[in-house]
C-alpha cells in the first residue's frame, strides 16, 4: 500500500468541517482509497506541520514530498512563470480560471510543470479581496498613500503604481501590525481573510462575492517522481479523483467569498462589492504594470500571459 | 566544579595542537580569518538593526514603501549566524549537555571528546556539501526570493555554504589537534 | 515498523546522543540525518539544506538576534549596572527586592519580545551577575532569570501565539489578552518565591556568620537617604527611554513587530553612545561578539530543531502520540490532563513553535468538541511549554543561561529552575479551577466570543 503525503499550510480541521482547502485534500484522500480498495491513501499534515510553506514545491519537485495544495505563485521565485497564479486582473472570475484547464493556456502549463517535476490534479481557483483598518480600499484612486499588503510582487506593483505605500511582512505578524496601525490594509484570499481574523480590526472589506480582480490559481499538485512510480489504474484514480474534486473547490471558493462578507457585516464592518466598471480600471493599471513586469522576464512568461489574455473578458 | 553531577557546555580536554606543528600554524591562521569574519558579522548586525529603523522612518516621515527592508535585514542575519558559527566552535561555545564528563576518566573523556567531533566533523561535512549544491541549484535556474524585492537566493545561500565549510574545517582541525596532542606525548 | 518503535528509537536516539556531550544543534541534525536516510525518500536528503534556511530566514524568528543585542547593549556596558544600583537602592529594604526588580525586568521585556530565550539572555546579561554580587546564590540567580524569561511567549507580543491562534483559528488579540491575567499570576508568584528564597538565603548566610565571622554579600546592610535615592533615578533614564521608545513604536502603529526589534537595538547602542561615550570599535566589539556567539548558538540551535521537528513530523511521531491520546476516549479533564503531558515530554526535545505545529492540529478538535475555550486552552498549553524551556535536555532558557554564566554548574542551574517549574504547574492548576484568571480581560475587552 501507498501512503502519499499532503502538504498545505492552511488550518487543519475534518472532512466536513474547517477551512475548504484542507476539506478538499481530505475528501480527496478518502476517495482515493475507497476507488483503489486501501492500495492508496493519504496522511494529511495542516498548517506547515511538515514543512514551511515555502519548501513545498522544491520538495515536491524534488520527490521528497508527494503532494500539497499550494498557491502556485510561491514558487514564482524558483520558477518566474508561475506567477502568472496570482497575476491583478488577468482572470476576473472563477468561470474563466477554471477554463484554463481546457484552453491552450492551461495545456502550456501543465507541460511546462511536468517539465518541472509537478502535476497538476485538482484545479482550485479562490478570489480575494482587501480588509481595511480605517478607510476602504476600493477603488484605483482610495490606494493613495495607503500602508498595504499587497502580498505578492505582482500587487505590490499594482498598488504601487496606484500611489500606496507597500509594506512587506510575514503573514504572522499581519493581525498585530493592522492592530497597532503599522498595516492600513491586506489583500489576500478571502478564506484567509477570516482565517487570520482580521474581521476584529477592520472597518471595511473589499469583497470578492460579486467580481474580483483578484484571484489565485492554488491547485492540488503532487510530485511527478511520486506520481509516475504508481501504477496505471493508480494514476487514473489519481486523475478521476483529481478532477471530480474541481466543482467542490469551486463552490466552496464561491461560499467563502459570500460568507466572509457576513463574517465581516457581523463583526460591523462596511462591505463593498466590485463591478464592472471598478475592475476594469485595476485591470488596466495591471496590465500597464504587474503585465508587463512579468511579460518581460522571459520568452516563456510573454508566451503564457498572451495565451492566457484569450481566456479573458 | 561538581565531579558526578551533569555539566554543559566544558569539555574537560580541549587539547591544543603542538606549537610550531602544521596544525598549530593552519589553526592561528583560521583564528585570524575568524577575527576578520567576526567584524563583518557584527557590522552586518548594526546594519540588520540600521535596515530596520530606516524602514520604520521612511514610512512615517516619507510614507515610502518598504518592500525590501525586512528581507535585507534577513538576508544579513542569516549571513552572520552561519558565518559566524565557525568563530563560536572555536571557543566550543556550541553549547552540549556533558552528561559523562563526570563519570569517564581522562582518557575516557579524550575518546568521547574525539569521537563527538568526529561525528560532528561528518554532518557538518554533510551539511556544508549540501549547501553548496543548493547554492548551485539557486545559481543555474537563477532563483529569487519569491517577493517583491526579489533579490537573488544565491547571496544567502552561498553565506550559508561557506559558513558552515568553515564549520567543518574548524571541527577538522580540533580533531587534528587532539591527534596531533596525543602523538606528542 | 510500527509508529510507536519509530517513536521510541528517535528518542532514545537523541537522548543518548545528546548526552555524549556532541553541541546540542549538530546531535539534533544528526539524528535527523540518519532517521532520514533510514526511514524516508532518498530525495530528503536533498532537501535537508532548504528546509533549515526556509525555517531560519523569517524575520519574525531573525528578530532573536536583534533582541540579544539590545538586551546586551545594556547589560554589558555600564548602563546595566547603573541601572541595577539605582533599583538596589529603592529595593534593598524589601527583601529579595533585586530578584523582584529582575522578574517585573523580563515582564517589561517580554511585551516587547515575542520569544523567550531573548527575554532571558536580555534581562540575564545584567541580572546575572548582579544578583551575584550582593549575594544570591548561582542557582537562585539562574532560575529567576529562566523563570522570568519565559514570560516573553506568554506576554504579547508573541511568536508562538501567532501560530497557535492560526491553527486553533481562534482570535489573536484575544489569545494576547487572555495570556496577560497568567502572565501577571506568573509575576507575582515568581516574586513571592524571591522573597521566601532570599529570606531561606539570608538566614543561612547568618547561621554562617555566626559560626564563622566571615561577611557574605548578602547581609550587607547599606541604608540610603532619600536623597541618595532621587540621586539614583537618573540612572534608570536610559532604560526608560529605550523601553517607552520601543513600547511607543510597536503599540503606537509605527513599527511592524520585527522591525520593533531593530529599532530596539539601534536606540540601545545610540543610548549607551551618547550617555556612556561607548562607541568606539574597542568598546562595542565585546558587545557585538558576545550577541554573536550568543545568538549564532541558539539560532543554529532552531535552525537544526526545525529540521529535527521535520523527520519527526514526517515519521508521524508527534501526531502518532496525539491520535493515540484522541483515541483513548478519555473523560474531559483526563484527557485535557494526557495531551498537558504529550506536550511536557514533547517539550524535552523539542521548542514550543514545533510542538504547536505537530499537536495543534489533531488535540484541538478533541478538546473543542469536550467543551474546552481554546483560548484558555492556549495560554495553559503555553505555560506548560514555557515549562520545557528551562528543564532539560532541550530547554533554550537554559543553554542561554549557561552562555551568560558559564560558572554556575548546571546542577546548580537546574535545582534553581525546579521551584519555579512548579509555580508554574501550580499556575496550570490554578487556571484550571479558575480560568476566568486568563478569560476576564479578553472578556472585558472585546466582549463574550461570538463562537
Ligand atoms: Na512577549
Ligand atoms: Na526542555
Amino acid at each position: 500500500a501507498t501512503v502519499l503525503k499532503i502538504s498545505h499550510q492552511f488550518p487543519g480541521g475534518t472532512a466536513t468541517e474547517g477551512d475548504f482547502r484542507d476539506r478538499l485534500c481530505r475528501r480527496f484522500a478518502e476517495l482515493v482509497s475507497e476507488r483503489s480498495k486501501g492500495t492508496l491513501s493519504a496522511e494529511i499534515y495542516p498548517g506547515s506541520s511538515l514543512m514551511k510553506t515555502n519548501a513545498q514545491f522544491s520538495a515536491m519537485r524534488k520527490g521528497a514530498l508527494d503532494m500539497s495544495l499550494i498557491p502556485i505563485s510561491y514558487a514564482g521565485g524558483d520558477l518566474p512563470e508561475l506567477n502568472i497564479g496570482l497575476m491583478p486582473g488577468l482572470v476576473t472570475s472563477y468561470e474563466e480560471g477554471l477554463a484554463w484547464k481546457t484552453r491552450p493556456i492551461g495545456q502550456e502549463l501543465t507541460k511546462f510543470l511536468a517539465a518541472k517535476g509537478v502535476v497538476i490534479v485538482t484545479w482550485i481557483w479562490q478570489a480575494g479581496g482587501a480588509a481595511c483598518r480605517s478607510r476602504p480600499l476600493v477603488d484605483v484612486a482610495d490606494a493613495k498613500g495607503v500602508k498595504v499588503r499587497g502580498g505578492s510582487r505582482e500587487m505590490d506593483l499594482v498598488l504601487q503604481a496606484a500611489g500606496a505605500s507597500v509594506l512587506s511582512l510575514p503573514s504572522n505578524e499581519l493581525y498585530a501590525a493592522m492592530q497597532t496601525g503599522a498595516c492600513d490594509a491586506a489583500l489576500t484570499s478571502s478564506t484567509s481573510l477570516t482565517s487570520f481574523r482580521l474581521e476584529e480590526l477592520a472597518k471595511h472589506l473589499t469583497s470578492g462575492r460579486a467580481r474580483s480582480y483578484w484571484f489565485m490559481l492554488e491547485p492540488l499538485v503532487m510530485s511527478k517522481a511520486a506520481f509516475d512510480r504508481l501504477s496505471a489504474e493508480e494514476r487514473d484514480i489519481i486523475v478521476a479523483v483529481g478532477a471530480e474534486l474541481e466543482e467542490f473547490g469551486r463552490s466552496a471558493a464561491m461560499q467563502d467569498d459570500v460568507r466572509v462578507a457576513k463574517v465581516y457585516e457581523a463583526a460591523g464592518a462596511t462591505v463593498h462589492d466590485l463591478d464592472d466598471r471598478l475592475v476594469q480600471a485595476w485591470r488596466a493599471l495591471a496590465r500597464d504594470t504587474a503585465w508587463k513586469d512579468y511579460a518581460n522576464k522571459n520568452e516563456n512568461c510573454a508566451r503564457l500571459i498572451k495565451l492566457a489574455m484569450e481566456v479573458g473578458s | 566544579m561538581s565531579a558526578h553531577g551533569v555539566d554543559l557546555g566544558h569539555p574537560v580536554v580541549v587539547t591544543a595542537a603542538r606549537p610550531g606543528s602544521l596544525t598549530a600554524r593552519i589553526v592561528s591562521a583560521m583564528a585570524v580569518l575568524n577575527r576578520t569574519i567576526i567584524v563583518f558579522c557584527s557590522i552586518a548586525l548594526i546594519a540588520a538593526s540600521a535596515i530596520l529603523s530606516y524602514s520604520v522612518a521612511a514610512r512615517y516621515f516619507f510614507n515610502a514603501a518598504t518592500y525590501w527592508q525586512d528581507e535585507a535585514a534577513v538576508f544579513l542575519l542569516v549571513g552572520s549566524t552561519f558565518m559566524s558559527t565557525a568563530f563560536v566552535q572555536s571557543n566550543r561555545g556550541h553549547i552540549g549537555i556533558e552528561a559523562l564528563t563526570g563519570y569517564l576518566t581522562r582518557r575516557g573523556n579524550a575518546i568521547r571528546t574525539f569521537l563527538v567531533d568526529l561525528i560532528s566533523l561528518l554532518f557538518c561535512s554533510f551539511f556544508a556539501w549540501k549547501s553548496w549544491t543548493l547554492l548551485h541549484e539557486a545559481w543555474v535556474d537563477g532563483q529569487v526570493s519569491g517577493s517583491t524585492w526579489a533579490p537573488p537566493l544565491w547571496i544567502p545561500y552561498s553565506l550559508m555554504a561557506t559558513g558552515m565549510t568553515l564549520m567543518t574545517l574548524q571541527i577538522a582541525l580540533q580533531l587534528a589537534s587532539q591527534v596531533d596532542g596525543w602523538r606528542s606525548k | 515498523m510500527s509508529t510507536l518503535a519509530v517513536g521510541m528509537m528517535y528518542g532514545g536516539a537523541t537522548l543518548a546522543i545528546m548526552a555524549s556531550g556532541m553541541p546540542i544543534a549538530l546531535a539534533l541534525g544528526t539524528v535527523a540525518v540518519i532517521f532520514m536516510y533510514f526511514f524516508m525518500p532518498a530525495a530528503s536528503l536533498d532537501t535537508v539544506t532548504q528546509n533549515v534556511y526556509e525555517e531560519l530566514a523569517s524575520i519574525t524568528l531573525l528578530a532573536i538576534p536583534l533582541f540579544i543585542l539590545k538586551g546586551a547593549a545594556i547589560g554589558k556596558s555600564k548602563a546595566g549596572q547603573d541601572l541595577y544600583s539605582a533599583m538596589h537602592v529603592w529595593m534593598s529594604r524589601i527583601p529579595g527586592g533585586l530578584g523582584i526588580a529582575n522578574v517585573f525586568a523580563c515582564a517589561l521585556f517580554a511585551a516587547m519580545a515575542g520569544s523567550s530565550p531573548a527575554t532571558c539572555s536580555a534581562i540575564g546579561s545584567a541580572g546575572i551577575p548582579e544578583m551575584r554580587k550582593r549575594g544570591y546564590s548561582g542557582g537562585f540567580a539562574a532560575g529567576v532569570i529562566a523563570a522570568g524569561g519565559t514570560l516573553g511567549i506568554l506576554l504579547p507580543p508573541s511568536i508562538t501565539m501567532i501560530l497557535y491562534a492560526v491553527a486553533a483559528e481562534q482570535s489573536l488579540g484575544r489569545l494576547f489578552l487572555a495570556g496577560i491575567g497568567p502572565g501577571l499570576l506568573l509575576v507575582v508568584l515568581f516574586a513571592t518565591y524571591a522573597v521566601m528564597k532570599f529570606k531561606a538565603e539570608y538566614a543561612a548566610a547568618q547561621r554562617a556568620y555566626a559560626a564563622d565571622p566571615a561577611q557574605h554579600p548578602i547581609l550587607s546592610q547599606e541604608r540610603y537617604t532619600m536623597a541618595m535615592r532621587f540621586g539614583a533615578l537618573p540612572r534608570v533614564m536610559p532604560f526608560i527611554v529605550l523601553l517607552s521608545g520601543v513600547m511607543i513604536a510597536l503599540y503606537g502603529g509605527y513599527a511592524t513587530p520585527s522591525e520593533t526589534a531593530g529599532l530596539g537595538g539601534i536606540l540601545a547602542l545610540a543610548l549607551i553612545a551618547l550617555i556612556y561615550g561607548v562607541w568606539r570599535p574597542t568598546d562595542l566589539g565585546p558587545i557585538l561578539e558576545s550577541t554573536l556567539k550568543e545568538s549564532t548558538m541558539l539560532m543554529l540551535i532552531i535552525g537544526m530543531s526545525l529540521l529535527y521537528s521535520y523527520v519527526m513530523s514526517y515519521l508521524h511521531i508527534s501526531q502518532g502520540a496525539a491520535q493515540a491520546i484522541v483515541a483513548m476516549q478519555l473523560s474531559r479533564w483526563l484527557l485535557l490532563a494526557a495531551i498537558l503531558v504529550l506536550v511536557v515530554v514533547l517539550g524535552f526535545f523539542l521548542p514550543p513553535v514545533s510542538i504547536i505545529l505537530m499537536t495543534a492540529p489533531i488535540v484541538l478538535p478533541p478538546l473543542k468538541a469536550t467543551g474546552f475555550d481554546l483560548i484558555w486552552f492556549g495560554v495553559v498549553m503555553t505555560i506548560v511549554m514555557e515549562m520545557g524551556l528551562i528543564h532539560p535536555p532541550v530547554g533554550l532558557n537554559i543553554f542561554v543561561i549557561r552562555n551568560i554564566a558559564p560558572d554556575i554548574p548546571l546542577r546548580d542551574v537546574i535545582w534553581g529552575t525546579l521551584p519555579f517549574v512548579l509555580l508554574m504547574a501550580f499556575a496550570v492548576v490554578l487556571l484550571c479551577l479558575m480560568p476566568s484568571i486568563s478569560t476576564w480581560l479578553p472578556n472585558l475587552v472585546m466582549g463574550l466570543p461570538s463562537r
